[in-house]
């Protein structure tokens, strides 16, 4: 190890960003190894200061670093530079805490935040001199799997060894203790496997087939053991309250994509916005009392020392008790010089003067998500904004002093015409307007607007859509390029390869598997970074594998087509889905469901959880 | 208001960490310590810190200072402590402190004290001899980075004093006393001068780089 650790140090001088691979920051835990049993990696598919920013990754680090007997360490995905030297100078893919390679851990887990990182997952594995495929790998870590993306595991189905479906924090533990009476045994690893699959929220790929119709969709997903169950449910956190927060995160040298304090207010939304796949998977709302929250943030500015404290949730704002919480943590840590920050703002007048409370200890943007450019076509989403309400909150906003303002939109929405994507760019010359009634001129006014590109993802009510097709969203964004210029804005747009993809993999079954596996095998890597994505070697790797990606990202599903993620029950059923995905098409819109219940299903899927329950 | 004046050690284990790292930590562990420092005003407020010259990432040094403005009556040694406490491995003050409000750190700051390992590709017999001679030149002109693009300039102008202190046909140590100011060069650019008077023979991809001190003109006196 020490050997190693001598041999990364002397790359080290000669890679950008060195930091990343050091470790040994403030409240990154230190065991001795000779106490520990189980090795735990925790593998993130990026680079260190995007796998840093990740809060699940801060919670099962903590969690898992609480039992004495396991320790869990940190790895993430080594820049390119560094991975050249680390293939040149044979040196595999190590953890941060002890340099110690990864295929020396029990355990690897990968969170899945994002479908284009899936070929950095491979690559990481194969840096780790650890097989690709799962059926190849007869000794070593088991490669466990979680987060968003794993809600349709199909694609990484014979790589991933385990999936845990829902959330990590209240499986985990149970898988480990497992694992512990497995190791004292020696058993073979089908066996462990099969005795975790026993576990609710515990999806073993292996034990499943995905079998075909002679059009390509899926005929059937056939449970290969008799006593393996036909759908997995996800779990859910029981009690929200009490469940495990770490109250120590770790304070990296660097700076990285969010560094500052996470504090999670609640998880799951009300708001039932019909592209949001987060809004559906992480159902039921549940919050955290506003007395549990300054418990935590208390000690969390203490083990830190960090200047500011983000509210982490889908929709902040939401939070039942946020005015009382934002001005209680503004009093309190005002002296400090500790800032609130709230991510993700609703648009009203009211998250704007919530803000400016905020601004008080620390200036920050504003950004604002109308995502679409009509009336029309925010009601087929189900964006519960009005153009009313977007005028009003950037009046105030322009009052209140923000010159700098950032609005996001989506192109590409189902039934989205050219009179929509218009409809985005005479948006942005209102706010223009709007800034120059309030100040008298534009000088100091930056508007950044950005459109990304609609991808329909599974378990949500456009998960029977298919994308719109390169042609016309290059036309689109064309249109937005011509009508957003001046010297106040700037517009960004997202790459269309990149969606593409995105929307073939995020919708793609175990043969798309195999194209990433090739398209990795081609080197391609990082995929979602612009500048290192090899679009042609995907082409390739589809046409190599017989597969035609417009099958996956393009075609209009069937209501009774079976999809590779069917086998995973997220609580919110189809029936609901399909509901809203006709209302949408009906230009109806559905509540939010703190009004009252819509019906999403997931009441009747455990009795014991509560929804949107409050302290 | 008080400024406490801290000299400080970063050892190998945090010598990739930046200059501005650096800032941000210290900021951090004051607020850890629980110590009240003085805030800039404005919108985004900045703890007041001064740093003296900005450390090369990758290397690693035993006195290095930065200035704080304590806003609560704190006795040095006991400021000292209580960060100590708090800080991560490798960052450790080594002695804090009173100055008067108007000292100012960086006009303080006349050199440094330098160490540079290095090693060769192959056994330099006359090293020393060509040491001298490489230093006795009239001038040693070495190309800088600067924020207006590459400048040409004489390092010598800045040497007080250097020796190579061992060399074992594999491995030396040179070290340097330069002048610390404005557009000061690195020791990293003596040892490429040093590089290319020798033809290349430096294996500059391995080399190690230690401050071992910044001289004040209060340590002179």
């Amino acid at each position: 190890m020490e050997q190693l650790k001598e041999k990364i140090d002397s790359l080290l001088m000669r890679v950008s960003k060195p930091t990343r691979y050091i470790g040994g920051e403030l409240n990154s835990v230190e065991k001795n190894l000779e106490n520990v049993y189980i090795r735990f990696a925790f593998a993130f598919p990026d680079v260190y200061e995007v796998g840093m920013s990740h809060l699940g990754m801060k919670i099962l680090y903590s969690l898992l670093n609480e039992e004495d007997d396991i320790y869990c360490e940190r790895v993430f995905a080594p820049w390119i530079d560094m991975e050249n030297l680390m293939r040149e100078n044979k040196i595999p893919l190590f953890s941060l805490e002890t340099k110690t390679p990864l295929d020396k851990f029990d355990f690897v887990g990968f969170t899945l935040q994002y479908e284009m990182s899936y070929t950095n997952l491979l690559n990481m594995l194969n840096l780790g001199n650890i097989p690709i495929l799962s059926k190849d790998r007869k000794e070593g870590p088991f490669i466990i799997a979680g987060g968003p993306c794993a809600y349709n595991p199909a694609p990484l189905s014979e790589v991933v060894d385990i999936f845990v479906m829902g959330e990590g924090e209240e499986v985990i533990l149970e898988i480990m203790e497992v694992y512990r009476k497995w190791k004292n045994i020696s058993g073979k690893r089908d066996e462990f496997l099969k005795l975790i699959s026993k576990i609710e929220g515990v999806f073993i790929p292996a034990f499943y087939e995905e079998i075909y119709n002679s059009d390509g969709t899926i005929a059937e997903i056939k449970p290969l053991k008799e006593d393996i169950s036909p759908r997995v449910k996800k779990r859910i956190i029981k009690d929200f309250e009490t469940i495990f927060y770490p109250e120590k995160q770790i304070v990296p040298f660097m700076d990285i994509v969010h560094d500052r304090i996470m504090l999670e207010v609640f998880r799951g939304c009300t708001r039932g916005c019909r592209f949001c796949q987060a809004g559906m998977i992480y159902r039921p709302v549940r919050e955290k009392s506003v007395e549990k929250l300054l418990e935590l943030a208390d000690k969390l500015i203490k083990s830190t020392g960090y200047e500011e404290l983000s509210l982490t949730s889908l929709s902040t704002c939401d939070y039942s008790q946020i005015e009382d919480l934002v001005k209680k943590l503004i009093e309190k840590y005002h002296d400090e010089g500790v800032g609130v920050a709230i991510p993700s703002t609703r648009i009203d007048a009211f998250s704007v003067n919530l803000l400016n409370e905020i601004q008080k200890v620390r200036k920050t943007g504003l950004t604002l998500a109308p995502e679409a450019g009509s009336q029309r076509l925010r009601d087929i989403i189900n964006k519960g904004v009005t153009e009313e309400d977007l005028m009003v909150s950037t009046e105030e906003a322009f009052k209140a002093g923000w010159n700098t303002i950032k609005l996001y939109f989506m192109i590409g929405l189902p039934g989205e015409t050219f009179e929509d994507v218009e409809g985005i760019s005479d948006l942005v010359h209102k706010v223009i307007s709007i800034y120059k009634k309030v100040r008298g001129n534009l000088k100091d006014l930056k508007i950044t607007v950005s459109t990304s590109i609609f991808v329909p993802k599974p378990f949500t009510p456009f998960q029977w859509v298919g994308q719109e097709d390169v042609n016309t969203i290059i036309e689109k964004q064309d249109l937005l390029k011509k009508n957003l210029r001046g010297k106040n804005i700037r517009y960004s747009w997202h790459d269309h390869r990149t969606s593409f993809l995105e929307a073939v993999v995020s919708k793609g079954d175990r043969k798309v598997g195999r194209a990433i596996i090739k398209a990795w095998e081609k080197g391609c890597k990082f995929d979602g970074w612009d500048e290192y994505l090899k679009y042609d070697k995907w082409l390739e790797a589809f046409e190599e594998e017989g597969i035609d990606p417009h099958f996956y990202a393009n075609r209009e599903r069937n209501y009774d087509e079976i999809f590779p993620w069917d086998v995973v029950d997220v609580g919110v059923n189809k029936k609901y889905l399909l509901r809203e995905l006709n209302k949408s098409k009906e230009l109806k819109t559905t509540n939010d469901c703190r009004v009252f219940c819509t019906g999403c299903g997931i009441k009747e899927f455990d009795e014991e959880v509560k929804c949107f329950e409050t302290h | 208001m008080k400024r406490i004046r801290n000299k400080f050690k970063k050892e190998e284990n945090v010598r990739f960490i930046s200059h501005l790292d650096v800032m941000r930590l210290f900021e951090r562990a004051f607020r850890r310590a629980d110590i009240k420092i003085a805030f800039s005003k404005g919108f985004n407020p900045h703890p007041k810190i001064s740093f003296g010259n900005a450390l090369m990432v990758g290397a690693t040094t035993d006195g290095d200072y930065f200035d704080v403005e304590v806003c609560e009556d704190i006795l040095p040694k006991d400021f000292k402590n209580k960060i100590n406490n708090v800080l991560p491995k490798g960052i450790i003050i080594l002695e804090s402190f009173e100055v008067a409000n108007e000292d100012i750190l960086s006009s303080r700051i006349v050199a440094a004290d330098y160490l540079i390992k290095f090693s060769t590709f192959e056994n330099i017999h006359d090293i020393y001899d060509t040491y001298k001679k490489f230093i006795e030149q009239p001038s040693i002109e070495i190309e800088k980075d600067t924020k207006k693009g590459k400048k040409v300039i004489d390092i010598k102008a800045y040497i007080i004093e250097t020796k190579l202190l061992f060399y074992d046909g594999k491995m030396g140590e040179i070290y340097v006393k330069l002048k610390l100011g404005e557009g000061t060069p690195t020791p990293l650019h003596l040892l490429k001068a040093f590089n290319d008077f020798l033809d290349g023979l430096i294996n500059l991809e391995n080399y190690k780089l230690k401050r071992e001190k910044i001289i004040l003109d209060t340590d002179m006196r």
